[in-house]
């Protein structure tokens, strides 16, 4: 049987490990995934995961579930990102590869891609990671939680204490300017799906 | 929410992009970008805009990460819990001296009766109403051996006092591992920055000493060259007076 969040932060808070072991595994890879497009590097957001569970047990005891659990933990990650950007005082880095392996590629190939679309692929996601490094850090985490964490424009409000109305701004703004950048980077939207 | 749409209203056009709107203003937006191009075109390009960050995934290493678990979270129910070492010895002698006292009471096994005949010739032992001294060394054997057995089938885990407490302490140990590994990493980092820095500037000062060497060595060179073509001029004349 599935325990929901609430149920397996009632037996941590009881004092049972299992439990948050099992909070761990459920939301391990959302929160390294947030950290990653965070802070762009592999082995930072894999350190800031960590010490997000390990933070969030130790504040567990303080946890009345005013929000879900899972907003708290992002809340964690993207406090710890925020120092870790403040502490090493440089811009977001995406880690990209420079030397392909084309084993590796076969095994992330999806069973109906070619090794060109895969490729391609790979390109454009290293064409956007660069271009989200062009947004402010707001604009950035906006669209993060809600392009890749499905979040509401009302949980994002709280995730960045600020306005609903400033969330919707920093969406289409960092849209907006992710879309001139994918363009200036010649991955633009063709003339032919444009309306006239 | 309001209900009215004003043509460009970027929050609106948001909301009904993530389609995060009333149903009634999702229904005039739609009616607006049927009417307007403008519109129309930034919706589909902050659509377009968003397709292009599905493909962005970050890579996805084994996580893996547990919390230690206190053993006395592992505890099994009294009954099903392995027996300690100390439980089972005593269990065995008190199995064996319940066997040798049944055996005391039973009294000395009764003596061979003497028969008129000859014994037949087998080695085989008189039969006994109790058990024997053999049969309790056997016994004594037997159970030996099946602790061995029980022992090396079920491992006692080592019972080590764990608490909360305990647990917390390993959490703070892990975060101060973790933090301590973060200054190590930023003073690498910051040694390292220094160390290109130096070296950047090492070489710019060799390019700047070499550029003033070569300029210098360009500039006398012209001058000797210069002082050498007035000495020729000035003998040249100095010859042409004398000639006269």
């Amino acid at each position: 049987m599935t325990r929901t969040d609430e149920e397996l932060v009632a037996r941590s808070q009881s004092g049972d490990v299992d439990s948050f072991n099992q909070l761990i595994v459920r939301w391990e890879r959302p929160i390294y995934a947030l950290a990653y497009r965070v802070l762009g590097r592999e082995e930072d957001a894999r350190d800031v995961c960590q010490d997000t569970f390990l933070r969030a047990y130790r504040a567990l005891p303080g946890f009345k579930g005013q929000a879900k659990f899972s907003s708290w933990l992002y809340r964690i990650a993207l406090n710890l990102c925020r120092d870790w950007i403040r502490r090493q005082q440089r811009a977001p880095v995406s880690q990209i590869p420079e030397d392909v392996d084309p084993a590796e590629l076969l095994a992330e190939r999806e069973p109906t891609e070619s090794i060109e679309d895969l490729v391609a692929r790979r390109e454009l996601s290293a064409i956007v990671a660069e271009a989200m490094k062009s947004l402010s850090d707001e604009q950035r985490t906006a669209i993060i939680l809600k392009e890749y964490h499905g979040m509401t424009f009302q949980e994002i409000a709280d995730m960045q204490g600020c306005p609903l109305s400033t969330v919707k701004t920093r969406l289409y703004q960092g849209l907006s300017q992710l879309r001139r950048q994918l363009e200036r980077r010649g991955h633009g939207m063709p003339e032919l799906v444009k309306r006239t | 929410m309001s209900l009215t749409f004003e043509c460009g209203d970027k929050n609106a056009l948001v909301a009904y992009l993530y389609e995060e709107c009333e149903p009634e203003l999702r229904d005039v937006i739609s009616g607006h970008l049927t009417r307007c191009d403008a519109c129309s075109n930034e919706i589909d390009g902050l659509g377009w805009t968003r397709r292009r960050l599905e493909v962005w995934t970050p890579p996805m290493p084994e996580l893996g990460f547990q919390m230690p678990v206190p053993v006395q979270d592992a505890r099994l129910p009294w009954w099903r819990a392995p027996m300690p070492a100390w439980a089972q010895a005593v269990a065995a002698l008190l199995i064996f001296g319940v066997g040798l006292s049944v055996g005391l009471a039973r009294g000395p096994a009764p003596a061979p009766q003497v028969s008129s005949n000859p014994p037949a010739a087998s080695a085989e032992p008189a039969p006994t109403n109790g058990p024997t001294r053999t049969d309790l060394a056997q016994l004594e054997e037997r159970l030996k051996s099946e602790i061995a057995q029980m022992r090396s089938a079920t491992p006692v885990r080592q019972v080590v006092p764990a608490s909360d407490e305990d647990v917390m302490k390993k959490v703070e140990a892990l975060l101060a591992q973790s933090e301590e590994r973060q200054r190590r990493e930023f003073t690498l980092r910051t040694v390292e920055m220094a160390r290109d820095f130096e070296t950047q500037r090492r070489i710019d000062m060799a390019s700047v000493r070499e550029a003033v060497g070569q300029f210098q060595g360009v500039t006398g060179t012209e001058i000797r060259q210069q002082r050498e073509a007035i000495d020729r001029i000035n003998s040249l004349i100095r010859v042409g007076q004398q000639g006269r």
